[in-house]
């Protein structure tokens, strides 16, 4: 009876005994890889900051500005291409003109008199003493856009802007 | 206790270890029996205790290990979240959320000569990476016998990586932070820079220093660099086209104080403030820093009537009706005072406004009376240093003694000089229905807008807008209107001082627009500094040709974007809300 006792407390205090190192060794490795983890995750979190002020340079509304100029030639909203309400939509122009009309020109109604539309003629303002953007940009794309060159001192990338901060400092 | 033995031994004559040993078998009843019996019980229910607690330790181990002790999940709680060391500073973003400035970790390159093993190669790799070290000078350190070299400060990502692929032991990484601005100069003085441990200098980088400590979120500012850029834009445009010294504006929201837009030009490059521009080498650095709005103070000239004009309707000294006699200059003391374009005949209250009368003004201001005059001026904020998130703000001048000439000069806006900060604050107020909201930087709370404080009636806030109206419609400001959007405003041509005296042909033109007028929702105010006439403004260099146009352009690209909608202007409903009654029926003289 004695020895009975004593077998099953010397199991049960192996067994202990080796599940207590054998956990050990499972939290020992699982801290190592959590630290790993931090590391890696403070190494990502400094890459997002560095990404999202790389993302802010290149989205400056001055580049945008630049290569709308160059690819696209978007105007700004004239007030006339606006419509507020469905029965300012015009009803489709019947005739041929219609079919040379671009897809963004607000084509007028058949019955007014007004020329058949062409993009430049509805971007154009209402006021023509005044030459406003619109009118400029709705040009094929300026020459002078791509003859300008891009001043020394802009930066092309954030990297570039950085080294600039650096040797100026 | 002890337990008393009684010795019952059957033969005396045995020896003495064969003697049975007392044991419990023989422990007759009594008091040692009972004590011996509590002995036991308490040795078992301690010994059942041990037991217990082991089998509860035991039973966990069996658990974490045989079952996996609960999810990974459910430990979550006992860890510390982990996140990237806060940077010194914190972020500023804009309304829509895009990064103004920045802090980046930003690595530093060092060497230990003493772990190179090959200076000559380690020489020749690091001048691949960085082709702007000098050889000799880099060689010379690495043969040093220091121990720590400063190679090259603040690499780019990819020049850290570089470095690192060239796997030369002995060369280290030092990190340190950088604060970039990736808008650069557009938003020059409202973020402002920094120094050294990025230390704020200027604007709200200094203003909210230490806020930006601090804080771990973004700073979200009330600004929106689309509109900040087309207002820089602009402003620039106008200088450009007058050939000005240099010019200013903002963009506000007159229901809530919010600033959307601030530009002063010429401006600087928050990144490397100290560099001369090279596009215009011959501004000086501290012509680059100055901010014109806030720290600038102006004599305003004649967008000061609107006060004058609030002034009188709010006192009632004047009414919309009153009329006042412009036909001749007026002279007190040694002053004379006459008007620009002047009409020579008694004008109305909305005709002064309409055609800038500074005669009119003049009069009606002196009808008033200078208590009225300063106590109204003081109300809406303009005879104290304004408050906002930027640390560079100047006091107003005016005079300490308010005597009559200073009555009739303050009326059309000369004799006190106040920024265009608190001007832009208090027109904001005129034309809102009367509320006074200080001027901010930071974003507000959709729907939050502060309290405020009624500066004037809601009735005179209206006729107000009804006479700015009128000046683009009929008077100084016809060149503000953009079609649709329903601007009202008014022209201010000042001259400047110079000295002692007033200057001549330097001018200082403004122009305060707000749209749309028949329900107030922007504030765009807009100021050249010493614009020349060209060919195409017929010699003229006045607010109506110069920042007139500006504003006009400036809102009709912003409104798009601000989500105003466009009105047919001659609709029965605008007209309405917009109709001076003293005016109607009679023809209106254009300017």
């Amino acid at each position: 009876m004695i020895k009975l006792s004593t077998l099953f407390w010397l199991v049960l205090v192996s067994t202990t005994g080796f599940a207590m190192f054998a956990v050990k060794y499972g939290v020992q490795s699982l801290e190592d890889e959590l630290n790993r983890t931090k590391k890696a995750i403070i190494a990502e979190e400094h890459a997002i900051r560095s990404d999202g002020a790389e993302w802010a340079y290149l989205t400056r509304p001055e580049t945008l500005d630049e290569m709308n100029r160059r690819h696209l030639s978007l105007g700004p909203i004239a007030t006339k291409q606006l419509r507020t309400t469905l029965t300012d939509i015009p009803l489709r122009a019947a005739g041929p003109t219609a079919v040379d009309a671009p897809v963004v020109a607000v084509a007028e109604p058949p019955a007014e008199s007004a020329p058949p539309t062409i993009l430049a003629s509805t971007i154009a303002p209402a006021s023509l003493e005044k030459p406003t953007e619109a009118a400029e940009l709705a040009k094929p794309a300026p020459a002078k856009a791509f003859a300008k060159p891009v001043p020394l001192r802009r930066p092309r990338s954030l990297d570039e802007l950085i080294a600039q901060v650096a040797a100026s400092r | 206790m002890t337990i008393a033995t009684q010795r019952f031994d059957d033969n005396p004559c045995r020896p003495r270890h064969f003697k049975p040993p007392p044991c419990g078998a023989i422990v007759p009843n009594g008091p040692a029996k009972q004590a011996l019996q509590v002995c036991r019980t308490r040795l078992l229910v301690t010994g059942g205790l041990f037991a217990l607690v082991f089998a509860v330790v035991a039973l966990r181990i069996v658990e974490i290990v045989a079952v996996g002790g609960g999810t990974a999940e459910s430990q979550i709680g006992r860890f510390r979240v982990v996140t990237a060391p806060a940077p010194s500073h914190a972020d500023i973003v804009d309304r829509n959320g895009n990064v103004l400035a920045a802090t980046l970790d930003s690595p530093s390159l060092y060497a230990n000569p003493k772990q190179i093993v090959d200076a000559a190669e380690a020489t020749n790799k690091l001048v691949r990476v960085f082709p702007t070290l000098g050889a000799g000078e880099v060689y010379a350190k690495l043969t040093s016998g220091k121990s720590f070299v400063w190679i090259r400060r603040h690499l780019t990502p990819a020049e850290q990586h570089d470095v690192n692929q060239l796997g030369i032991p002995g060369l280290e990484f030092e990190h340190e932070e950088r604060r970039v601005y990736p808008d650069g100069d557009l938003t020059s003085h409202v973020v402002g820079y920094t120094g050294i441990d990025n230390a704020g200098f200027a604007g709200v980088e200094r203003g909210l220093d230490g806020v930006l400590k601090e804080r771990r979120e973004p700073l979200q500012l009330s600004l929106d660099v689309r509109l900040q850029y087309i207002l820089h834009e602009e402003l620039q445009r106008v200088i450009d086209d007058f050939t000005a010294k240099g010019g200013a504006g903002l963009i506000m929201d007159v229901n809530s104080g919010e600033i959307l837009a601030m530009a002063s030009l010429p401006d600087f490059d928050p990144n490397h403030p100290a560099t001369p521009d090279p596009d215009h080498p011959n501004i000086s650095l501290a012509d680059r820093m100055f901010d014109r709005i806030t720290l600038g103070v102006y004599e305003l000239g004649s967008i000061f009537k609107i006060f004058t004009v609030a002034m009188a309707l709010e006192a009632g000294t004047s009414t919309i009706s009153s009329t006042y006699d412009a036909s001749h200059p007026l002279k007190i003391g040694r002053f004379t005072i006459s008007d620009y374009h002047g009409k020579h005949r008694v004008l109305s209250v909305p005709e002064i406004l309409m055609y800038s009368s500074n005669i009119g003004a003049a009069r009606m201001a002196v009808a008033a009376g200078a208590q009225t005059q300063r106590e109204f001026l003081s109300r809406l904020g303009l005879l104290k240093t304004p408050k906002i998130e930027v640390s560079e703000v100047a006091a107003p001048h005016y005079p300490a003694k308010w005597r009559e000439v200073n009555v009739m000069t303050i009326a059309f806006g000369h004799g006190i000089s106040v920024t265009p900060l608190s001007f832009a604050t208090a027109a904001a107020a005129l034309v809102n229905g009367g509320i006074l909201r200080q001027a901010t930087l930071v974003k507000l709370p959709v729907g939050n807008a502060p309290q405020g404080q009624q500066v004037i009636s809601t009735k005179t806030s209206e006729q107000m807008r009804r006479l700015m109206r009128l000046v683009v419609e009929h008077g100084t400001g016809t060149m503000a209107a953009a079609p649709g959007y329903v601007v009202g405003g008014k022209t201010g041509t000042a001259d400047k001082v110079s000295g002692r005296h007033y200057a001549e042909r330097k001018l200082l033109s403004s122009f305060v627009g707000v749209f749309p007028i028949n329900d107030p929702k922007y504030l765009v105010l807009t100021m050249v500094d010493e614009p020349h006439p060209n060919k195409r403004s017929h010699g003229y260099a006045t607010a109506g040709w110069t920042v007139a146009p500006a504003t006009s352009r400036i809102i009709e690209r912003i409104a798009p974007l601000l989500g105003v909608q466009p009105v047919d202007e001659s609709s029965p409903e605008v007209q309405r809300a917009l109709m001076v009654e003293s005016l109607q029926g009679k023809r209106v003289e254009a300017y």
